[in-house]
């Protein structure tokens, strides 16, 4: 049988093709068709059928990422949506939270929310925290915004009544009177798709959720249908943000939850990467051409958070639209190998913003003149002027040193070398900073953790970035230019349930804890039902948990089993525990309290076995050298430049070295050493600093 | 070796551009990594929602070096407060573990509720290798309001509670548990309190572990190379900007309205004198200090004068002892903006956004395109009382904040934090935590300061008190002077607080101190914030979609701007 995956990304469509029985991928690109991301996947998939003389009915699975709902969101491209509020808060979305993303800065702007304020419509009532009816819901006014959610030609309509997460009832009686007079109209309740206290940001997310409803609807139509019309007789799985595939019917349900879906898929790949090489602790380091993003997997399973920001400006944190939908945890910063480099005050700076695909990088000859990581990485040496992306494009070293030394070397009297130096470790830095904040900040010990690097440049920076923190060992997977969709292959279908209630924790909240756990998890197995997967769903527990009077909460997973005194114990024990990981001390006499409960079903793939070669377009490379920079040599050295794909099995390169493929170049530090596994990964043994 | 000896190194060694980089952006990191720290693990609504704290590194000779940037209330007090808690227990008194706390106003931020802890980090062969400090602002710290920033009727510092002048509070990694004893006795929520000095001893815990791991990586030497070089680079940046703005002295007057119901205005009076690259400030013009808890030290005034720097002259290297040597602060002592011990200053937050309004207002002489019209002022309210049935004390901070003023090219934006950085409590938690009950939160339908470019709306929030005995706190301003417009922009409209008891409305003073009765509903209505340019000037799209939105009437565009809207 094949399986199919692929990623639909904002330029490029990756696919990829396995055959369940050998493992083998059959890996390629296609460029996106924004207007109908479906007829980029139709056409690729039935040219290869036709090329390869297929039989369409053996693909038995399709596996997908997209950025469909994300691109809505970023280009305002969503559907025309109201929002029905309880009266007196009907500009909580336009409030927002009110924070500054840069402090040091007024000339600033807000997000732009996705409906503006005359698209919001008040009714009368109340509920209360607790989830008492303080006042009954005034139908009259019910109808009036209905009137005028009619009038306004509305698509999609959001209802965020203030504690709906404590009472759903106003919700849903509002959901009833709007069917009754609308039957077509997409309704998103905050009560369903966020049931989470703090307003803002569960209005923020059941916005979203209504504003890429109707899309998402009808893209995942198009797809079946397309997909169904090629002669497969595969069920499709959609990706969400939190790494786990759910079924079109979910994903239209939730639809904001499939916004981060891509990297996601990554993130997984990594995590399987390293199950294939023995480490369950991976941190995950991933540089492109604007962005690098790092994440974390702790014991085989990449880390969650509770909370997404999507549209950010300059990647800052509460500069965006905050999103209440569980997504694996990814620190995204503006270093790329276009991120463009500048002087500022006398000292390099760097990113975030990036010379994009044009004008892109000076090398690139497209005119551009402001040098990027990629220019000052082809001054040192590092990238080949010849065989950039496997030589289908070459690039202009002149044109690179001229643009370092006009932007960094003439005005810090450096030489083009050293200011190429400074861009590349000043770019260091900031991935360095953006690494401690994902390990040492988070109670991860760098030294426990091997490093996978992908992405265009991640291979090309890893060492020094794993030397900076410590990190013992890096590896460069296979097929690391469609990290996603090999991500995908492997993901498990998941799907999770969260709610808020604020409860100290003591012996006698025994039965309340019981009573929260089994509706959740009745809620999550209602939604495995509707899953493209056979198998039992294991279900994980966790809770939100803090100190009474803090802010900030962590999350603690939680033992299964029956919830009695014993179990609240060993839950206010673990919460210790966590603590003490995330924040170096404990405060046992501190009373503890958990605000958000959440519960996790799992049907885990059954292990897919994939091949350790892939496939790889171009002759296989003879050996040569190139002269590169090395500081720690003195300056630029004559370096050993190999063919990723023709290291032999048990051969092992001491740095210094670049190792090349089509998609990317390793760099090996002198004083490490790399060998190819047998699983087909580069692995860097990273050495003691010289 | 003198501090004075260290600040002309005869190795004078240069450090080159890239070295000097990363260490720096290492040494940011820290001071980053230990607020992040605080932050996470705090209990004071102050602190992890207002980010009211910092935290800084400083060299062995007591010179900040880097600050991680989380409230401008502290840009310029940090390095002073340092100083001042060695000039009380000097360097060679301390060990390893030990840390100085001073909670003073004077010797620190201006109010009790903000706590310095200050750790000495010692090498592995203990020598002093330099300082981390953090400072919090906390929920209570006694006095006779909750919250400790009362202004009405706190007469002067023996009314704000507690007051520590430098104490070793923790010897060798243990807190001393006797004056912890002290302290707890004297404060509203000890338990709070106690969690948040243990978040504090627990942030410079992290500074310290890599402020030790950087010296053992790159020596001593270096270090110390690296730090003269910050700070030198630093000033001589901060020079280079401040000389770009026209030499020349730059005068603005303001006021506040009272400080408490039947009070004067206090004036508030700066005078910027630009020359050849250095900056002095000077708000002697202002009123006398007062007899209220609204007094500015000068710690404090400093601190939004470098902020305002930021601003106007664009200050663009990070903060440090190097930027604040172009930048000269002062005001008469006595005055308003230079209190003297005892003043009271518990509620001198009602102050920044007026000072930076009145710097605004004098750069926008010489530099219109960077000024804006005043911000809509804020309002920080705090109710507290006893729970009947349990007899624990409770306290309900709030954060009510409206639009900017218009600016060269763009309205002001609506409901935003303006100079200090908060975020908002929002109401689904104020009411899971607390005996309220919030009715409306909402912008203010033309209260906005018409313009080319239009003010940010004032903000109406509605919050009804379940509790009696309840006694509430206003901090706010501009009850009775509008905030000013720019070149032909109009003032916003004036703020209100009503009182709501049995359906009728009582008109309460924005510093007033009073106790509430179940039922009673406080009404704050913010002004509005003042436009820029001439309304006559503004685009009739804008003004009819303004209408639309609902940020201004049919009528309002009428009368204002002479737009019919149907």
């Amino acid at each position: 049988m094949l399986q199919l995956a692929f990623d639909i990304g904002g330029t490029f469509t990756d696919l990829v093709l396995m055959d369940t029985a050998t493992g083998d991928l059959d890996i390629w690109k296609v460029p996106t068709t924004p207007k109908a991301p479906d007829q980029a996947v139709a056409t690729a998939l039935a040219e290869r059928i036709a090329a390869k003389e297929l039989a369409p009915q053996k693909i038995s699975a399709v596996m997908h990422a997209t950025t469909v709902a994300t691109n809505a969101i970023l280009e305002r491209k969503g559907s025309r949506t109201a929002l029905i509020t309880t009266e007196g808060f009907r500009d909580v979305l336009l409030i927002g939270r009110q924070k500054r993303y840069d402090t040091y800065t007024l000339h600033i702007v807000k997000p732009k929310p996705l409906v503006e304020r005359a698209d919001v419509f008040e009714v009368a009532e109340r509920t209360a925290f607790d989830g008492s009816i303080l006042r009954p819901l005034d139908e009259a006014s019910v109808k009036t915004a209905i009137e005028a959610v009619k009038k306004g030609g509305y698509e999609s309509v959001a209802v965020v009544l203030l504690h709906a997460y404590a009472n759903p009832a106003h919700e849903q009686r509002i959901k009833a009177l709007i069917r009754a007079t609308l039957p077509d109209m997409q309704i998103s309740l905050s009560s369903f798709i966020s049931p989470k206290y703090r307003e803002y940001e569960r209005t923020s997310t059941t916005v979203a959720n209504a504003y890429v409803k109707p899309l998402v609807h009808s893209y995942l139509g198009a797809l079946d249908t397309a997909l169904k019309k090629l002669g497969t007789n595969a069920g499709l799985s959609i990706m969400q943000s939190n790494g786990g595939l759910v079924s079109p019917a979910l994903a239209r349900s939730y639809a904001v939850r499939i916004v981060e879906s891509g990297p996601a898929a990554g993130v997984l790949m990594c995590s399987e990467v390293g199950r294939e090489e023995g480490y369950e602790d991976v941190l995950t380091f991933d540089m492109g051409g604007t962005t690098a993003k790092l994440g974390a997997i702790d014991g085989g399973k990449a880390a969650i958070t509770p909370t997404f920001e999507v549209d950010t400006v300059n990647y800052a944190r509460g500069s965006g639209l905050p999103l209440n939908i569980t997504a694996i945890e990814l620190l995204e910063i503006g270093a790329g190998g276009g991120s463009l480099a500048r002087v500022e005050a006398g000292l390099v700076a760097i990113g975030p913003q990036s010379a994009g695909a044009v004008p892109g990088p000076a090398c690139y000859g497209r005119g551009g003149t402001q040098a990027t990581i990629t220019d000052a990485n082809l001054v040192l040496g590092y990238l080949d002027p010849d065989y950039f992306n496997g030589g289908a494009m070459g690039l202009d070293l002149d044109a690179a040193k001229k643009a370092v030394d006009s932007t960094i070397g003439q005005q810090l009297g450096l030489t083009v070398d050293e200011a190429a130096w400074g861009i590349h470790s000043v770019a260091n830095a900031n991935m360095e900073r953006a690494m401690r904040i994902v390990s040492l900040e988070r109670g991860r010990d760098p030294r426990k953790y091997a490093m996978v690097a992908f992405g265009g440049a991640g291979p090309l920076h890893a060492s020094r970035l794993a030397r900076a923190l410590h990190i013992p060992r890096v590896i460069v997977p296979r097929a690391a230019g469609v990290g996603s969709a090999i991500g995908l292959l492997v993901a498990d279908h998941k799907v999770d349930a969260m709610v808020t209630r604020i409860l100290r924790l003591a012996a006698e909240a025994a039965p309340t804890v019981a009573a929260i756990f089994s509706e959740l998890e009745t809620r999550a197995k209602d939604q495995t039902a509707s899953l493209n997967s056979k198998g039992d769903a294991s279900i994980k527990r966790s809770a939100w948990m803090r100190h009474v009077g803090q802010g900030y909460e962590i999350r603690v997973d939680l033992p299964d089993g029956q919830i009695d005194a014993a179990y609240i114990a060993a839950m206010q024990e673990a919460f210790l525990a966590a603590y003490q990981r995330e924040y170096g001390y404990t405060d046992p006499d501190a009373a503890i309290e958990v605000t958000d409960w959440y519960v996790a079903a799992t049907i885990t793939a059954s292990r897919r076995k994939i091949a350790a070669r892939v496939e790889s377009s171009g002759a296989r490379r003879p050996a040569k050298e190139r002269a590169a920079y090395f500081p720690e040599l003195g300056g630029k050295v004559s370096c050993q430049v190999i063919d990723r794909y023709a290291i032999k099995s048990g051969e092992v390169i001491t740095g210094p070295a670049l190792i090349e493929e089509r998609e990317a170049t390793t760099v090996v530090l002198p004083g490490d050493t790399a060998s190819v596994s047998a699983a087909g990964h580069l692995v860097i043994e990273i050495g003691r600093p010289q | 070796m003198s501090i004075e000896t260290a600040l002309r190194p005869e190795h004078n060694r240069t450090i080159d551009p890239i070295t000097l980089t990363v260490l720096w952006k290492n040494l940011i990191s820290i001071a980053e990594e230990m607020g992040t720290a605080l932050r996470r693990t705090a209990f004071s609504e102050a602190v992890r929602e207002g980010d009211d704290f910092s935290a800084a590194v400083f060299d062995r000779f007591g010179r900040m070096i880097a600050q991680g940037n989380f409230t401008p209330g502290h840009l310029g007090s940090m390095p002073f407060a340092v100083q001042n808690m060695l000039a009380y227990i000097p360097a060679v008194q301390l060990q390893p573990g030990d840390t100085l706390v001073t909670n003073d106003a004077a010797l620190g931020a201006g109010h009790f509720p903000d706590f310095f802890f200050m750790q000495p980090v010692f090498d592995d062969a203990k020598e002093l290798i330099g300082y981390v400090v953090n400072t919090a602002h906390h929920i209570d710290v006694g006095g006779v309001v909750p919250g400790s920033q009362g202004v009405q009727g706190t007469k002067d510092a023996f009314a704000e509670g507690i007051r520590i002048l430098p104490v070793k509070l923790i010897r060798k990694g243990a807190f001393d548990e006797d004056m912890l004893r002290i302290i707890m006795g004297n404060v509203r929520l000890p338990e709070k309190l106690r969690g948040d000095l243990r978040a504090q001893a627990n942030a410079n815990n992290v500074g310290v572990t890599r402020l030790r791991a950087l010296f053992a990586q790159y020596g001593r030497e270096a270090m110390d190379d690296v730090m003269n070089a910050i700070l030198d680079h630093s000033e001589a940046r901060a020079r280079e900007l401040l000389r770009r703005i026209p030499n020349g002295t730059y005068s603005f007057d303001d006021k506040f309205d009272d400080y408490g119901p039947g009070t004067e205005p206090i004036h508030v009076c700066v005078d910027m004198t630009f020359e050849d690259g250095k900056l002095t400030v000077d708000y002697s013009r202002s009123s006398d200090q007062v007899p209220a808890g609204l007094n500015c030290y000068l710690n404090y005034s400093r601190a939004y004068a470098l902020f305002g720097m930021r601003i106007f002259a664009g200050i663009d290297v990070p903060q440090n002892s190097g930027v604040m040597r172009a930048i000269e602060v002062k005001a008469r002592p006595g005055s308003f903006f230079n209190a003297q011990y005892p003043a009271a200053g518990g509620g001198r937050a009602g102050c920044q956004v007026r000072i930076f309004d009145t710097i605004n207002g004098a750069m926008s002489k010489v530099l219109p395109g960077r000024a804006m019209g005043a911000f809509s002022h804020w309002s920080n309210p705090n109710f507290g009382g006893v729970h009947p049935e349990t007899g624990k004390r409770w306290i309900m901070y709030d954060l009510i904040i409206g639009g900017y003023g218009g600016r060269v090219d763009t309205d002001g934006p609506e409901a935003f934090c303006p100079v200090f950085n908060c975020a908002n409590i929002p109401v689904e938690v104020h009411e899971t935590i607390n005996p309220t009950r919030i009715h409306r939160l909402e912008l203010i339908t033309d209260s906005g300061g018409p313009g080319q470019f239009r003010g940010g709306c004032g903000m109406r929030k509605d919050i009804e008190v379940l509790l009696d005995d309840t006694t509430l706190t206003l901090l706010s301003d501009r009850h009775k002077n509008a905030p000013y417009g720019l070149f032909g922009g109009k003032e916003g409209a004036l703020g209100q607080t009503l009182l709501i008891r049995d359906g009728k409305a009582i008109e309460l003073g924005s510093k007033e101190v009073c106790t509430l009765r179940r039922g009673d509903v406080l009404s704050f209505r913010l002004a509005g914030a003042g436009g820029y340019g001439d309304p006559s000037e503004r685009d009739p799209d804008r003004v009819r979609e303004d209408v639309r939105q609902g940020y201004v009437s049919a009528a309002a565009a009428a009368a204002t701007y002479g737009v019919r809207v149907t």
